[in-house]
């Protein structure tokens, strides 16, 4: 058999991947480059995250392009492939009858571990993620949160270097979604594992992984840090107001501030230009004779960002699609 | 739930081929179905009529010895001994010849048809209904791995049903008659294995097919009523009673399994019941037909787009 790959530089690399279903584009010329790390891959619904979960993983042929996992081609060396890579569905994929123990060395076994090697490592893993005492229950009896904990499971039991997890906080309650991330996090920081989370929810990329890949309508919108995608968040400020505002928000604006909501009561929200000091607020409220009542920090959060960018990729491509049609006016 | 990872070890180890994963899949299909008492009871119907061919020998053999009575008891029952011998011998044709064989294959084949009936979503539905094909397909084996598992599994018990009890017959005759009958029958066992082969090929095709395109028990055990009860029952009217051509039989492909076998145990096609009966070949060609056919579906169905849809 072959011997596993040593590390590289790059754990993800494709260059214009695409994916058809019939006449529905799933995957629209996808070009990315990973290194090894914890990696979201976020998108709403339909954006293609699964459909690219299972290209890497070999699942799916690609209709045009080409691409390497771990230096592995993806169009040959499945078997290779996917014995390096742990694959956690999003779905159930479980097989009733079994129980725990037998579900995970089962998989240990596909993996290609000799049998009481797998079932050894079968208890390990199932101990170590806090299964102990589930063991030997069918897993029929299993709980939302166990069953996604043996899901990893099964991923995990050949330790392979990359986990590819489908949704992994899928219908899981605050408290197991919490305890997943934490799982997660610390197989990645403290175990090396890269992990290629799928989800889209922001919130669970944003604890746990270093990288994020945008992905919408099939195409990849944004790609980089975290701590990137962190410092492109607004600086937003909500205002509460007595007196006339409307010089003073005259103002904000050409101070460079855009007023964002009016609720209706008396407060705004505002964002405001890279570098703004807090004390701006006031020095202006005193110019224009209003009082400030209220002044609190209101960042714009991932999930805001996220579909921010994703209006702003519809406008531009709104925009580019309105350019490259028939070149009539605007009614 | 606490979880800090910190008994989480490294594996280090040499991993097997994918064709490791054969087995592993076969033997979870076979728990599957052995697990519900229902495949333990008919398993114990199939091997009731394997111990009436095995002690019938005895019994046969007894009664010719009785053949000066006019009655012999049986369990309190009285009866004419010439008549038990020509149940045995005529009916059953308990003789260690060809068609010793062939009648078990053929009363077997009722219970094996049963069985597979109920066992397709078993083995096959229920990885569809319940997502465990991502479980078997995100690992290294590949799609026919996957179903060379299934297959095996369906496999190993048509064999515990069909071939392996009628090797065991054949080894109780040549016992019973004398070591000359394993030379001078030996083509039998060849015969044994063949007609093994081809219910076990065909019949597990067509069941993996009709479970990947049905996925349940109800309408899998409807198609196979209408596959293997109906449509011979239709075939035997047309052919028998309205007296259409002979090649209306091939409809039937239990009867061209039957066919097959009956060559391969080295049985004339004129002796052959019922009859008439269409050429072997074209019996063989159905059958081919049919697992091409099977395993092209199979082909288009297992892929991963349905795992994505």
């Amino acid at each position: 058999m072959n011997e596993p790959k040593p590390p590289l530089d790059s754990l993800i690399d494709l260059c214009r991947v695409n994916r058809f279903y019939g006449d529905f584009h799933a995957l629209r010329d996808v070009s990315l480059r990973l290194a090894p790390g914890r990696i979201g891959l976020l998108g709403p619904n339909g954006a293609g995250k699964s459909t690219l979960l299972k290209i890497l993983l070999g699942l799916l042929p690609l209709s045009s392009g080409t691409g390497h996992v771990l230096g592995y081609d993806l169009a040959h060396a499945g078997a290779d492939r996917r014995r390096a890579i742990g694959y956690m569905p999003e779905a159930d994929a479980l097989i009733p009858g079994l129980k725990g123990a037998e579900y995970v060395a089962l998989a240990g076994e596909l993996y290609g571990m000799p049998r009481r090697q797998a079932q050894r490592r079968a208890h390990e893993v199932l101990s170590s993620l806090d299964l102990e005492d589930a063991r030997y229950r069918r897993l029929e009896e299993y709980s939302t949160g166990m069953k996604q904990r043996l899901k990893l499971a099964q991923a995990l039991v050949h330790d392979p270097p990359v986990l590819l997890l489908d949704e992994p906080t899928s219908g899981l309650d605050p408290t197991g979604r919490d305890a997943m991330l934490r799982l997660l996090l610390a197989m990645g920081r403290d175990h090396g594992k890269s992990l290629l989370l799928s989800t889209h929810l922001l919130g669970d990329v944003e604890r746990v992984c270093e990288s994020v890949v945008i992905l919408h309508q099939g195409q990849v919108v944004k790609q980089g840090t975290v701590a990137d995608l962190r410092t492109r968040r607004q600086d937003r400020y909500r205002l509460q107001i007595q007196g006339d505002p409307k010089a003073f928000l005259e103002e904000l604006r050409l101070e460079g501030a855009h007023v964002l909501q009016d609720n209706g009561r008396g407060e705004w929200t505002v964002t405001v230009p890279p570098g703004w000091v807090t004390r701006a607020f006031f020095a202006l409220a005193d110019n224009h004779d209003v009082l400030l009542r209220g002044l609190q920090r209101d960042d714009e959060d991932l999930e805001e960002l996220f579909h921010r960018v994703l209006a702003e990729r519809g406008k531009e491509s709104g925009i580019g699609s309105r350019e490259s049609g028939t070149g009539q006016p605007d009614s | 739930m606490g979880v800090d990872l910190l008994h989480y070890r490294p594996w280090r180890g040499r991993f097997h081929g994918p064709f490791a994963g054969v087995w592993p899949i076969a033997r979870v299909a076979l728990w599957m179905m052995f697990r519900r008492k229902l495949f333990w009871v008919i398993y114990g119907l199939g091997l009731s009529l394997f111990l009436l061919f095995f002690f019938g020998q005895y019994l046969l053999a007894w009664s010719e010895s009785q053949l000066g009575e006019s009655t012999v008891s049986i369990m309190g029952v009285k009866e004419d001994p010439r008549r038990i011998v020509d149940f045995f011998k005529s009916l059953l044709k308990m003789n260690g010849s060809a068609e010793t064989y062939r009648n078990y294959f053929w009363y077997q084949g009722y219970m094996v048809m049963v069985v597979l009936a109920l066992a397709g979503a078993i083995v096959v539905g229920n990885d569809f209904q319940f997502g465990s094909l991502p479980f078997y397909l995100s690992k290294p084996v590949s799609r026919w791995h996957y179903l060379l598992g299934k297959c095996l599994a369906v496999a190993v018990f048509i064999n515990l049903m069909t071939t392996l009890p009628a090797i065991a017959l054949f080894v109780q005759y040549g016992l019973l008659d004398s070591w000359d009958y394993f030379v001078d029958q030996s083509r039998l066992l060849g015969g044994i294995l063949g007609y093994g082969l081809v219910l076990t090929v065909c019949w597990c095709l067509l069941l993996m097919a009709t479970a990947c395109w049905l996925r349940r028990t109800v309408p899998l055990t409807m198609a196979w009523t209408a596959l293997f009860f109906f449509v011979p029952a239709l075939v035997r009217g047309l052919v028998d009673v309205l007296h259409y051509d002979a090649r209306w039989r091939l409809l039937d492909l239990w009867n061209c399994a039957y066919l097959v076998g009956n060559r391969l145990l080295g049985i004339p096609h004129r002796a052959i019941s019922p009859s008439p009966q269409p050429p072997v070949y074209l019996a063989a060609l159905v059958l081919g037909i049919t697992c091409v056919i099977c395993l092209s579906y199979l082909n288009l169905r297992i892929r991963a787009v349905d795992i994505v849809r």
